[in-house]
């Protein structure tokens, strides 16, 4: 029997502002589960503190809906102990480049197979308004009166200086382009960052759905996503246009699956066994 | 029979080394050994010992006394030589460096051997012939030590051989009867703090271990890591303390047996997470290896000042346990009870250890395992399956719902970090609320209820005599104390706490009536056990004896203070 988008309704009311992105991104998770045919019990979505993260609670899915900036640790926890389950993570950009900035870095590094996708929207939606690590600089917000002074983070160059196995973006409106792009972060083994632009409807005036439909361009079947020179040109060029796809993409082992080899998995279904301290006394004392 | 050998120098000179092979030596040839260590938290130089306390029986307490000292530096010499005991044996790295030094050149001898490093298995071939050790046990823990490299085990077999032979060529050299009792090897072995605990992990069925390293807490990860294979378990070495906790929430609501390993700034990193499990009632086992704060505090030394930490970390209310092992044995058993009471109830469960009990060793013999708890609590798929509906926080009269691991079957299970009702969902509902913090208090009850899962040692109990209450790592100097004390006609009772929370006031009640005086012994600053039982409204102590310079009592220094406050 496979999959249908009923399986993932939800009974919840829903919390965010009419018009937010989260609408299109909640509707392109879906669609992109059902087309690959994932039952909502084998997919385990984290998530943190924010209106992005409320994300899970609007589908039927297993959900942890966790700390604000930890949402990745306690995925990587998750992957360990059920590798059987397909884990993705929700969070804001606050909390995966701003709270959580460690956690991303040693995503990164260990590239253990969760897929990221952080709904950007330059802003801090649910506390009102404040800047976020990707607001640009000189632009005043409630915290900053004067003028916000430091330069945003630039997560794709970030992502793909640190060899970051899959880094993507993709804009909330967009839906057949995100859906074929979160099918390609899920199904690439390792971890996968993907960027989502969306306007905040609520606290942002000047990246509005008109803003991103017109400085954004989506990669051409030309784009070769292996050089990642190539793809830091693409991040870092002075151009104001947004590129939106799969911008770099490397192939290594996944980190669960190096660390899993030869342990009996998933740790879920151990039991206790108090003899195995025997055989460690015989060894070791 | 008891015997002190002290053995110090500057951090680098293998001090630890050679105190653990010179015990293990000991214990084979059938004496009771413990050990403890005193560092600075460097790597190389500086002043450290290694303390071993020898003995036909077990002596447990940290003494300060001793009768050999093996001095590798000047500075250990000057620090140490005026406290020998007389007659003592001072071995120097040379034997002109003070006019009590032993006729043995440590550091002659070892270039002789081919290494100066080797100066400290000189002086244990010296002291193993002062105690009439047979030189083949002496020769069988060099092989076992150095069995990597057969060069060094060259050198080190002749370093020993010449101390050996230095001592044997010494005149007027004191003996030391009792000490060769020339047993057949025995059962016992050497076991520190830190083993014990990760032993009793392994017992209690960890599969799941993240960590970040931090005195005196990274030992047990180490432990964890060198016996994975064989424990079968996963170990992370996380990014940072948040991360391993929020790990370890992940990993244990995917239904793994988790646990971390950290001390007092690594665990204030820690304690949103803390609030987190309670929150999500999802179980953890988090050992906190204590150490001097405020801050970085004394990164090498020992306290008992966390208590507070972890009785309070995290913000609103969610039940707990700790527990604080008296004793090696009990860091074995407490640790594996931990992992099922975790489980059990869906709460964080807290080890309190601390330096001391981290690093010192007595000699044991293998636990047995046979008692322990040996099922797991979460619900079976099989289960799962039948059911039409599953609900995470389902609201039940002892307040713990069954927990689901995701996977397992086909109901999807929903955890989160704000209030939320029966089915995991986030609520803004005062209703559901209340409900939800009602459930919390049921199960604080629940566990409440069963008194104690760890009793308290009460030892040498008389209605009428004065009272000495401690917990944790103080338990054997403080026995030690009491059966000397009781000997002299000065009786005391000794009521030691090993759960630390929560507390059953009405055996405490019971026991605390009669006393004519009650003193409270804490190696911390401010009294932190004496503060709770006036919290929570037990007879307040007449004194409290703290220690707070990052050392542990010791049977010396314990016997004057309590003497003081004695009536």
């Amino acid at each position: 029997m496979s999959v249908e988008l009923k399986d993932f309704k939800s009974d919840q009311e829903i919390a965010w502002c009419p018009g937010c992105g989260n609408f299109g991104i909640l509707k392109a998770v879906k669609a992109a589960l059902v087309e690959l045919d994932l039952p909502p019990d084998k997919v385990l979505i984290c998530s943190g503190i924010g209106q992005a993260p409320k994300l899970p609670h609007y589908m039927r899915v297993n959900t942890f809906n966790g700390l604000h900036g930890r949402e990745v640790a306690a995925a990587t926890g998750a992957k360990l102990a059920a590798d059987d389950l397909t884990v993705l993570v929700h969070s804001g950009e606050g909390g995966a480049y701003g709270e959580g900035g460690n956690h991303l870095l040693a995503a990164m590094r260990r590239n253990i197979d969760i897929t990221l996708l952080v709904h950007d929207n330059k802003t801090y939606g649910l506390t009102k308004g404040q800047a976020s690590p990707t607001t640009e600089a000189r632009r005043t917000a409630s915290l900053q009166p004067k003028g916000i002074f430091s330069e945003p983070i630039n997560p794709l160059a970030l992502a793909i200086s640190q060899s970051c196995s899959f880094v993507a973006q993709s804009m909330s409106s967009r839906h057949e382009h995100l859906v074929r792009t979160i099918k390609a972060g899920i199904l690439h083994e390792g971890f996968s960052l993907i960027n989502i632009l969306q306007p905040c409807v609520s606290w942002d005036k000047l990246h509005t759905y008109k803003y991103y439909q017109e400085n954004c361009y989506e990669l051409g079947e030309d784009y070769n996503p292996q050089d990642p020179l190539h793809a830091l040109e693409l991040v870092l060029g002075s151009t104001r246009r947004i590129p939106l796809g799969i911008i770099y993409e490397n192939q290594r082992p996944s980190y669960d699956k190096l660390v899993l080899e030869g342990v009996f998995h998933p740790l879920r279904d151990r039991g206790v066994d108090p003899e195995r301290v025997g055989k460690i006394f015989e060894k070791y004392f | 029979m008891e015997i002190g050998i002290r053995i110090a120098g500057a951090a680098g000179q293998g001090l630890q080394t050679t105190a653990d092979m010179l015990g293990q030596i000991l214990v084979q040839n059938g004496l009771f050994v413990s050990t403890y260590v005193d560092a600075e938290s460097r790597i190389r130089g500086g002043l450290n010992f290694s303390h071993l306390r020898i003995s036909d029986q077990a002596l447990e307490g940290v003494s300060e006394r001793f009768d050999i000292l093996m001095a590798l530096t000047t500075g250990a010499v000057k620090r140490f030589s005026e406290k020998l005991d007389s007659p003592g044996v001072l071995l120097c790295f040379s034997s002109s460096c003070d006019s009590r030094a032993a006729p043995v050149d440590l550091d002659n001898l070892a270039k002789q051997a081919g290494n100066l490093k080797a100066s400290g298995v000189v002086g244990l071939g010296a002291i193993c012939s002062l105690l009439e050790i047979p030189q083949d046990r002496v020769h069988e823990i060099l092989q076992k030590h150095f069995t990597q490299n057969a060069k060094l085990l060259e050198i080190n077999l002749r370093a020993a051989d010449l101390g050996i032979a230095a001592v044997q060529d010494w005149k007027n050299k004191p003996e030391f009867p009792g000490a060769n009792i020339h047993s057949p090897a025995n059962e016992r072995v050497l076991m520190s703090g830190h083993q014990a605990i990760s032993l009793g992990a392994i017992a209690g069925g960890v599969s799941f271990v993240a960590g970040y390293p931090m005195s005196p807490a990274t030992s047990i990860l180490a432990d964890l890591a060198a016996w994975s294979k064989e424990a079968d378990i996963v170990i992370e070495q996380a990014e940072d303390e948040i991360a391993a906790i929020n790990m370890l929430a992940g990993a244990s609501y995917a239904g793994a047996r988790s646990m971390t390993s950290t001390s007092g700034g690594g665990f204030c990193l820690m304690t949103e997470g803390v609030s987190l499990l309670g929150m999500i009632e999802t179980p953890a086992v988090i050992v906190v290896a204590q150490r001097p704060g405020p801050a970085t505090g004394l990164p090498t030394r020992t306290a008992q000042g966390d208590l507070n930490l972890v009785l309070h970390a995290g913000h609103g209310f969610f039940p707990r346990l700790i527990f604080a092992p008296a004793r090696i044995e009990d860091g074995f058993e407490t640790t594996a009870k931990a992992f099922d009471l975790a489980e059990r109830f869906q709460v964080p469960v807290f080890i309190l250890t601390d330096q001391l009990l981290q690093d010192c060793q007595p000699s044991l013999s293998a636990f047995d395992t046979s008692l322990l708890p040996s099922s797991r609590h979460l619900m079976r798929a099989s289960e799962l399956r039948e059911r039409a509906s599953y609900m995470r926080f389902e609201q039940t009269s002892d307040g713990i719902s069954p927990q689901a691991a995701p996977g397992a079957s086909q109901h999807v299970v929903v955890v989160d970090s704000d209030e939320h009702d029966e089915q995991g969902h986030l609520t803004e509902s005062p209703i559901i609320a209340q409900a939800m913090s009602q459930k919390r208090i049921r199960k604080a009850k629940t566990i409440k209820n069963f008194s104690w899962f760890l009793n308290p040692y009460l030892d040498g109990f008389e209605k009428d005599n004065p009272l000495v209450i401690s917990w944790g790592s103080t338990y054997s100097t403080i026995s030690e104390i009491r059966e000397d004390f009781a000997s002299q006609n000065r009786a005391f009772s000794h009521l030691h706490l090993r759960q630390m929370w929560p507390l059953d006031e009405s055996y405490l009640e019971s026991i605390l009536r009669t006393p004519r005086q009650i003193t409270i012994i804490e190696n911390n600053t401010d009294g932190q056990l004496a503060s709770l039982f006036k919290t929570v409204g037990l007879r307040p102590a007449d004194n409290v004896i703290t220690r707070h310079d990052g050392r542990p009592f010791t049977v010396q220094d314990l016997t004057v203070k309590i003497k003081e406050v004695l009536s």
